[in-house]
C-alpha cells in the first residue's frame, strides 16, 4: 500500500512530499526522502515495553506501573524538570505544559541548547522573516551562515532555495547566488558561489563589518576581519545590496560560538539595514522536526518559548537561571521527566550526570543515551510514524504529521494525560 | 596540539541517531575530523586515536582527515563524545560553549569507549537490548 | 437538561427593540426560551444592566503573528501575569496576553464571541489551535486574501465567478469565516520590499489594482452570499493625507445587500488623516463620517488608540516596517507565500506627541459624528490601538463630555486646532453602547441568525450582567462608575452556563468555532482546476492534500453552509 504526501518528522524542513510503501504493518520503501528520512522510517527499532532500573540491571514493568511510579516521582519532587518535547507533536507538548503548571515544575525544550540564543536575539530586536515559499519563489541571493544544510537539512536547498524552481526564479541554479560562511569548508561551502572562511568566534566582527560597509563606512574596515579580507567583505556587501531578494539562513555556528545571541542579534540588525535598500529576510534553520512547535505551544500557553518555571505559581522565564543545563549543572532539580529527546547525549557531561543522580523518567520511542541515566523508560509512539499530530516547520507553518502504521504503542499524549490525571486526583487537563 | 572544538550535525550521525547503542553510531560520533596538515604535525594517520582533553575531562576519538576543517580546529559530530569534555557553564545564556571549547589534542593508544561506557562513567547503567 | 432563570434584569436588546426593560430571561439547554420549570437555578440580576454577550468584530488574539508578538515580548509577558487559581490557568501578557489570558479577561468584561482579525490560510491550523485554547469565547477567523495569487489572477481576468470559487475553496480549507483584505495588493508588493500608494496603482507583476481587488472581492462575496461582508483594512494606513484613499475606497462600494453592509471598513481612525506630513497632520473624521452617514452600505469600526505602550501587529507588512524606521523599536516581519504578509512592532502612544493626541481624538470623533451607531462599532484593533481591556474607558469617554474635557486638558496643545473633538457635545447613551459592542457586530458579521447578539427566544444564552444600575448612575457625570462597571461583570453567561462571576472564571470552557462552507457550481470547483492545482505543485511549499485544516482542529465546529450560485 502506498501512502502519499507523508510528512517526515525528523528535521525542521518537515518535507511533506514523501511516498511510503507499507506492507504487513511495516514501512518497506521511502521515496523522495533524504537519507535521514529513510533511516527515520525504515530502521525504526523501538524499546518493546516499559523498563525500570534495578540494582543490577533492568526489568520489564507494565504501563500502569510505570505511569504510577512516574506520577509518584513527580509528586514527591520539590523542583521537577520536564525537558525535551521537540520530536513529539503539539498535543503532547500541551499536556506537558499543563503538568508543569500543576506541579510547579520547570519545563524546557531543546531550543535551550540549539536556537535558544536566536530566541534571545529576537526578543531584543525582532525577527524579519517569511515562509519558505517566499524564498523559493523570489530569492536571488541565499546566504548560509554557520550552518551546513547538506548534512543537517539535506533537502533544504532542493525544496526551498538553491535548486528549487520558483515563480520568479525559474532558472534557479543560474539565477541564484549562494554565499556560505563557516569556519571550515563543508560540503555546503563546496557548492557556494562565495565561500567566506571565518576564524572561530569571528562572526560578530564580520557582521559588524558588513553593516558598516552597507552603511557606506567602508573606510573603517581593516585589511582583514576575523580572517576575511576586506575585498571579500566589500564583494559580499555589494551582492546583498544589489539583490532583488536576499535570504539569510543561520544555524548553530552562530548560536553556539562565542557571542551566542549577540551574533544573531547582529545578523538580524544587518538584515534590518539591508531592508532599507532591498528586500532581505533572515531565518534560523531549526534542527528537530517540531522544536518550533514546542516554542509555539509554550508561548501561547505560558507567554514564553522555553525555560518556563512555574515554581512561583506564575509563569517565570529567565534564561541562564531557568534553562535546563543550568538547573542540572547547579544540581537544582530533584526529579526529571524527559520526553522525545536525548539530553544524555546532547548535554555537557556534568549536566547529564545529574540526571543519573535523581529519579529520571524518559518517555521516548527509542532507547537512547538518556535511557542509561534514567530510572524508568516508557516507550510510546513516534509522531509522524505511528501517531498523528501537529508539527511546526522551521518557518512557522503548521503541518499535520500522519499516522502511517500502527505498532501497538500508546501515544505519548495519552501517557502524559494519565500522569496528569494521577497528579490531579482524577480529572483531566 | 591546542585546537578549538567544533561540533555539528552530519548525515551519518543523523541516520544512526536513534540507535545510539550501535557500532555505526559509535564510529560516526567518535570521529574527530582534523585538517590533514595538523594530522601530519601530530604524526598520526587516518584511523589513529587521539586523546582530547579539557578542564571538564578527556575523551578518546578516532582521528579522520578532512580538508575543509580549519587549522587548529577539530570537528566532532554533536553527541556524547563531544559532550564528555564540554563544560556545563552557559554564561547566563542557557547555551553551553559547544563551539568554542579549547582543547588539547594528542595521539594515544587508549581505546574508544562505547556510548554505554560513557553513560556509566557518569552514573548510568546501560541498556543493551536494542 | 439544564435550566437557568435570570430575573430582574434591566435588559437592553437593540435587535429586539428592548431598551431598559426590567424582565426575566429563561434559559434551557443553552438557549433562551419562553419559560422554565421551578427547578431552574436562579440568578437575581437585581435590576442591573443586562446585555447580550459582547462581540468583538476585529481583534488579534490567535495565530502566527499574535504568537510572534508574545514570544518577542517577554517584558510584556511579565507585566500582565497572573497565578493559577481554581479553574484559571496561569496567564501572562498585558498587551498581548496568552490565549487563556485573552479568554479570561474578555470573559470578565462580558465578551462571548470574537472574530480574529487576520488569519493566513497557509497557517490556519495555528489559529485554530489557539482558538481551542481561548475556551470561553466562540471564535471566527477573518481569512486573508489581499496578496492571494489565485485571487489576483482571477481578478485580472475579470472573472468574478472564478474569484468566488477561489474564495470558497480557501475559506473551506482554512475553516475561515469571511474575506479579509489588508492593504490589498500592497502585501504582495511587500514581497519585494515595496508598497502601493494609491488604489489605482498596479500591483507589480500581477497587473491588478487595489480598487479592482476590492470591487471584485465584494461582488464575489455577495455572489457566494457569505454571512459577513468583505472586511477591509484600507490602503495607506497611517500615512498623513490618507483620508483621500479612504474616501476614494468608500466611493467605489456598491450597495449589494439589504440585510447588512456591503463593506466593513476596519480601524478607520488610522485611515482618517489630513495634512501631508507628520507636522501638519489633522483629523478628517468629519469628511469620513459625512461619507459613511450617506452610505448605509458601509459599516466601520473606530480603531481607537489609547495612551500607553502596546503592540502593533497587522498583515500590513510595509506599514509595520515604516513604523520600525520611525521608532527604531524591535521589528518582526512574516510574509506568507502566495498569500499575504505581516509585521509586528511595539509602539507607545504618548500625550506628548501631537500626532498621537490627534489620533486619539479622531477615534472618538468617528463614533460621535456617525449618526447611526450600527455604522461605527467600538474596537481598538486590539492590540494595535490599545489592549481590549481598555474598552470600558472608551465607553466612559463616549458617554461623558465631562470625561473628554478633562482628558483634553492633558493633551498636546495642537490637538484642539487639528480636530473637532473639543466642540462635540454628543454623549452616547446605554443603547448606543449596546449597539456598538454587540448588536451592531452581530448584524455586521451576519451571526444574528446563529443566535448571537440578541436575547430573543431561540437565541444562544450568551449574556452579560454588569454591576450598573442605569436608573441610578448618570454616565455623563459619573463616568468612573461607568468605566468600572464595564470592566467586570457580575455574571458572564455562555450558552446558558455561568462562566465568569465577578471577574473569576469558574468552569472549563467549551467554545465553538464558526466557519463558512460556501458552495460553488460543480464546474468551478478549484480542486478540479488544473491551474489552481499547478500553483500548489510548483509554488507553494506545502502539498495541496496537506494544506486544508483537518476536522480534528475544530472539536466543536459550527459549519455555515451557503447556497450555491448559478
Amino acid at each position: 500500500m502506498i501512502e502519499h504526501d507523508v510528512v517526515c518528522p525528523f528535521c525542521g524542513c518537515l518535507c511533506d512530499d514523501l511516498e511510503l510503501e507499507c506492507e504487513g504493518g511495516k514501512i518497506i520503501k521511502v521515496q523522495n526522502g533524504c537519507a535521514l528520512a529513510e533511516s527515520t522510517f525504515m530502521t525504526d527499532t523501538r524499546l518493546p515495553a516499559p523498563i525500570r532500573r534495578t540494582e543490577t540491571g533492568w526489568e520489564k514493568i507494565s504501563y500502569t506501573e510505570a505511569i504510577k511510579e512516574t506520577a509518584e516521582i513527580l509528586q514527591g519532587a520539590d523542583r521537577p524538570l520536564l525537558y525535551g518535547w521537540s520530536s513529539t507533536h503539539g498535543e503532547a507538548q500541551s499536556v506537558g505544559v499543563h503538568i508543569a503548571e500543576l506541579i510547579g515544575a520547570v519545563i524546557d525544550n531543546t531550543s535551550t541548547v540549539c536556537h535558544g540564543p536566536s530566541i534571545l536575539a529576537i526578543q531584543e530586536v525582532g525577527h524579519p522573516g517569511c515562509t519558505l515559499g517566499q524564498v523559493k519563489n523570489r530569492a536571488d541571493v541565499i546566504i548560509y551562515w554557520g550552518c551546513n544544510p547538506v548534512e543537517a537539512h539535506p533537502r533544504h536547498m532542493s525544496r526551498y532555495t538553491t535548486y528549487a524552481t520558483g515563480f520568479f526564479v525559474p532558472d534557479a541554479q543560474r539565477e541564484r547566488t549562494v554565499i556560505v560562511v563557516d569556519t571550515r569548508r563543508t560540503d555546503t561551502a563546496g557548492i557556494a558561489d562565495e565561500f567566506v572562511q571565518i576564524e572561530h568566534g569571528g562572526d560578530y566582527a564580520v557582521l559588524s563589518a558588513l553593516r558598516a560597509i552597507v552603511r557606506g563606512k567602508t573606510s573603517v574596515i581593516p585589511a582583514k576581519v576575523a580572517g576575511v579580507s576586506k575585498e571579500q567583505l566589500i564583494r559580499i556587501a555589494e551582492i546583498c545590496k544589489t539583490a532583488k531578494f536576499g535570504a539569510i539562513f543561520f544555524g548553530l555556528g552562530l548560536t553556539m560560538s562565542r557571542g551566542k545571541y549577540k551574533n544573531i542579534r547582529n545578523a538580524i540588525e544587518l538584515t534590518d539595514e539591508l531592508n532599507r535598500y532591498t528586500k532581505f529576510v533572515i531565518s534560523p534553520l531549526r534542527g528537530h522536526g517540531n522544536v518550533y512547535g514546542s516554542n509555539e505551544v509554550f508561548t501561547w500557553m505560558t507567554g514564553y518559548p522555553f525555560a518556563v518555571d512555574f515554581a512561583r505559581g506564575i509563569a517565570f522565564y529567565n534564561p541562564g537561571e531557568t534553562t535546563a543545563v543550568d538547573i542540572l549543572r547547579r544540581g537544582e532539580c530533584d526529579a526529571a521527566l524527559i520526553v522525545a529527546s536525548d539530553p544524555g547525549a546532547n548535554f555537557p557531561r556534568a549536566a547529564a550526570a545529574h540526571l543519573a543522580k535523581i529519579p529520571t523518567v524518559i518517555i521516548d520511542p527509542h532507547v537512547n543515551a538518556t535511557t542509561a541515566l534514567a530510572r524508568i523508560h516508557i516507550p510510546c509512539t513516534a509522531a509522524g510514524i505511528d501517531a498523528a499530530g501537529t508539527a511546526y516547520r522551521m518557518d512557522g507553518v503548521p503541518i499535520r504529521l500522519k499516522k502511517v502504521i500502527d505498532r501497538g504503542y500508546p501515544d505519548d499524549a495519552e501517557i502524559l494525560k494519565k500522569i496528569y490525571d494521577r497528579l490531579n486526583g482524577g480529572t483531566g487537563p | 596540539m591546542k585546537c578549538i572544538l567544533n561540533t555539528g550535525r552530519t548525515v551519518p550521525q543523523g541516520t544512526s541517531v536513534e540507535h545510539k547503542g550501535s557500532d555505526t553510531y559509535r564510529t560516526v560520533a567518535s570521529a574527530g575530523f582534523l585538517n590533514p596538515v595538523d594530522m601530519m604535525m601530530l604524526g598520526i594517520e587516518d584511523g589513529d586515536r587521539v586523546r582530547v582533553t579539557t578542564p571538564a575531562g578527556h575523551i578518546v576519538l578516532i582521528a579522520r582527515p578532512a580538508e575543509g576543517v580549519a587549522r587548529e580546529e577539530i570537528f566532532v559530530a554533536i553527541g556524547p563524545y563531544a559532550n564528555h569534555i564540554i563544560s556545563s557553564e552557559t554564561h547566563g545564556t542557557g547555551m553551553p560553549d559547544f563551539k568554542s571549547q579549547r582543547v588539547d589534542v594528542e595521539p594515544t593508544k587508549e581505546p574508544v569507549k562505547s556510548v554505554g561506557e560513557l553513560m556509566e562513567a557518569i552514573g548510568g547503567l546501560r541498556y543493551d537490548r536494542t | 437538561m439544564t435550566e437557568l432563570w435570570v430575573k430582574n434584569a434591566c435588559v437592553i436588546d437593540p435587535l429586539n427593540h428592548i431598551n431598559g426593560e426590567i424582565m426575566d430571561i429563561a434559559i434551557r439547554d443553552g438557549r433562551i426560551v419562553e419559560s422554565v420549570s421551578d427547578r431552574a437555578d436562579v440568578i437575581d440580576a437585581q435590576r442591573c444592566l443586562t446585555l447580550p454577550g459582547g462581540i468583538d468584530s476585529h481583534t488579534h488574539v490567535s495565530g502566527t503573528k499574535v504568537n510572534f508578538g508574545r514570544y518577542m515580548s517577554p517584558e510584556d509577558m511579565r507585566a500582565g501575569r497572573t497565578k493559577r487559581k481554581g479553574k484559571m490557568h496561569v496567564t501572562s501578557g498585558y498587551y498581548v496576553p496568552t490565549t487563556f489570558g485573552n479568554s479570561y479577561r474578555y470573559s470578565a468584561m462580558g465578551y462571548t464571541t470574537l472574530l480574529e482579525g487576520a488569519m493566513a490560510p497557509l497557517e490556519a491550523r495555528h489559529t485554530h489551535e489557539e482558538f481551542t485554547a481561548t475556551p470561553h469565547q466562540d471564535m471566527m477567523a477573518n481569512t486573508l486574501f489581499d496578496g492571494n495569487w489565485a485571487v489576483m489572477d482571477a481578478v485580472r481576468e475579470k472573472d468574478i465567478r472564478k474569484t468566488a470559487a477561489v474564495v470558497a475553496w480557501t475559506l473551506k480549507a482554512a475553516r475561515g469565516y469571511g474575506i479579509k483584505l489588508t492593504n490589498p495588493g500592497g502585501t504582495e508588493a511587500w514581497g519585494w520590499g515595496e508598497d502601493l500608494t494609491g488604489i489605482h496603482e498596479m500591483v507589480p507583476h500581477f497587473a491588478v489594482t487595489p480598487a479592482e481587488i476590492i470591487t471584485s472581492m465584494i461582488r464575489a462575496n455577495e455572489l457566494l452570499k457569505l454571512p459577513h461582508s468583505v472586511h477591509l483594512h484600507c490602503n495607506n494606513l497611517g500615512k498623513p493625507g490618507n483620508y483621500q484613499t479612504t474616501l476614494e475606497t468608500f466611493d467605489i462600494v456598491p450597495d449589494l445587500n439589504p440585510a447588512r453592509q456591503t463593506l466593513y471598513a476596519t480601524h478607520v481612525q488610522f485611515h482618517a488623516y489630513g495634512g501631508g506630513t507628520w507636522k501638519n497632520i489633522s483629523s478628517k473624521a468629519e469628511e469620513i463620517t459625512r461619507s459613511v452617514n450617506s452610505k448605509p452600505q458601509i459599516v466601520m469600526d473606530m480603531g481607537q488608540i489609547m495612551f500607553g505602550r502596546t503592540m502593533t501587529m497587522t498583515a500590513d507588512g510595509p506599514m509595520e516596517f515604516n513604523l520600525h524606521c520611525l521608532h527604531h523599536n524591535k521589528w518582526s516581519n512574516h510574509d506568507v507565500e502566495l498569500e499575504t504578509g505581516s509585521g509586528i512592532i511595539p509602539v507607545t502612544y504618548s500625550k506628548k506627541s501631537a500626532v498621537n493626541c490627534i489620533m486619539w481624538a479622531i477615534g472618538l470623533e468617528l463614533a460621535l459624528l456617525t449618526k447611526n451607531p450600527y455604522q461605527c462599532l467600538l474596537e481598538t484593533d486590539n492590540p494595535n490601538g490599545a489592549p481590549f481591556v481598555k474598552y470600558p474607558e472608551i465607553i466612559g469617554l463616549l458617554m461623558s463630555k465631562r470625561y473628554r474635557d478633562e482628558e483634553c486638558t492633558t493633551l498636546h496643545p495642537e490637538t484642539e486646532k487639528r480636530t473637532s473633538l473639543f466642540a462635540l457635545e454628543r454623549e452616547l447613551d446605554w443603547h448606543d453602547i449596546a449597539v456598538m459592542t454587540r448588536a451592531g457586530q452581530a448584524k455586521a458579521l451576519g451571526i444574528v441568525n446563529q443566535g448571537k447578539g440578541h436575547l430573543g427566544f431561540g437565541a444562544e444564552a450568551d449574556i452579560a450582567i454588569y454591576p450598573i444600575r442605569t436608573d441610578s448612575v448618570d454616565p455623563a457625570r459619573e463616568y468612573r462608575k461607568v468605566v468600572e462597571g464595564f470592566q467586570k461583570t457580575r455574571y458572564t453567561i455562555k450558552r446558558g452556563r455561568v462562566v465568569s462571576r465577578d471577574g473569576e472564571i469558574i468552569v472549563d470552557g467549551a467554545n465553538a468555532t464558526f466557519w463558512v462552507d460556501a458552495k460553488v457550481p460543480e464546474d468551478l470547483k478549484m480542486e478540479n482546476d488544473p491551474e489552481f492545482i499547478k500553483r500548489f505543485e510548483q509554488f507553494y511549499t506545502v502539498r495541496m492534500s496537506n494544506y486544508p485544516v483537518q476536522d480534528v482542529y475544530l472539536p466543536r465546529g459550527r459549519r455555515i453552509e451557503t447556497e450555491v450560485f448559478t
